[in-house]
């Protein structure tokens, strides 16, 4: 086979590959997997400190958990927990409606997601305010109660909370996208990755909250 | 995880989509609940984040409150990997290109978990 008859092979299988959705879909799935598991390895960093940090120093753990008895304490991280659990449950009902090809439920459920995404950022907030006037920052406390606690608390927890920014922003964009009609019962790859993201974001909090809250 | 799945017959009345079943009935263990499988994976993984809850300020701490608690966290986990994010029905690619990290990581955190202070 001559160059030119192989240029024109590969051109015609590289067009051909391009226009089937279904391998599109594939690799654009692939390709967030690949992104995840490279978050993986991060959030583990993170996650080792801390539970290294816990096995060494478990008193001032306990003392963090005792501080968390007061209200709102454990009691507003574990509703956190619950609306984050909830965002994930309204992502997949959403994915199931245009998989239905029902596009207005998409929109409903995915801004139900960012919504809730949105009100989990706001009581991680004001979780942090609170255990702020206990002590508990970033940065060396007065009576060093909490010295070298603040990163490795902090550091997983902030980290995740910018994750779920950033998928608010991402829900948003679905949401937008498709109510310009950009998905539908065959073209829903575009939500499908967003899902697997926004349940990733999900299951670190899973292992966070029992790590740091209640272990 | 396997006995949990979305009923194919009403999946096809409403929609069998691609691998995935979008079916408005589960069938867990024989019996037939009328909520997609979502849904049901919901409630499951609130029900034992209350019991985690419970466990953490209501019971007393035994020698297996911590490993129970473990247990349960991870079991969320996969439920929400399994379930919300397919790999029950998605290419076996995908778990292992989460599996090969999870597993690395595990492996150099025990390793971490065992180094005395100070080492």
């Amino acid at each position: 086979m001559s160059e030119a008859s192989v240029q024109q092979a590969e051109h015609h299988a590289a067009e051909g590959h391009h226009h089937n959705p279904a391998a599109r879909a594939e690799n654009l799935k692939f390709a967030t997997w690949l992104y995840l598991a490279s978050e993986v390895v991060i959030f583990s960093v993170l996650i080792a400190t801390y539970v290294v940090f816990r096995l060494h120093s478990p008193e001032v753990v306990e003392h963090f958990h005792e501080g968390l008895n007061e209200w709102p304490g454990i009691w507003l991280v574990s509703i956190n927990t619950f609306i984050l659990l909830s965002s994930s449950w309204a992502m997949v009902m959403g994915l199931r409606q245009i998989q239905l090809g029902n596009r207005q439920g998409l929109i409903r459920w995915i801004s139900l997601t960012a919504l809730m995404g949105t009100l989990f950022v706001l009581f991680q907030y004001v979780e942090y305010s609170e255990l702020s006037h206990k002590g508990i920052t970033l940065y060396y406390n007065a009576d060093g109660t909490f010295t070298d606690f603040g990163m490795r608390f902090y550091a997983p927890t902030a980290f995740h909370g910018a994750h779920v920014i950033v998928g608010i922003l991402w829900a948003l964009f679905v949401v937008f996208n498709a109510r310009r009609g950009g998905y539908s019962a065959d073209n829903y790859a575009g939500v499908e990755v967003f899902g697997l993201y926004w349940h990733f974001v999900d299951v670190v909090w899973i292992v966070l909250f029992t790590l740091i809250y209640l272990i | 995880m396997g006995e949990i799945t979305s009923t194919e017959h009403t999946a096809e009345k409403v929609g069998h989509v691609g691998k995935h079943y979008v079916g408005d009935t589960t069938t867990i263990l024989g019996r037939t609940i009328p909520l997609p499988v979502y849904t049901v994976v919901y409630i499951i993984l609130g029900v034992v984040t209350v019991l985690e809850v419970a466990l953490a300020e209501v019971f007393p701490r035994g020698g297996l409150t911590i490993p129970l608690m473990l247990l349960l966290s991870l079991s969320k986990a996969a439920l929400v990997v399994w379930f919300y994010m397919h790999l029950n029905t998605d290419s076996r690619i995908f778990a292992v290109t989460l599996l090969i990290p999870v597993v690395m990581v595990s492996i150099a955190t025990l390793f971490l978990m065992i180094v005395p202070v100070g080492y």
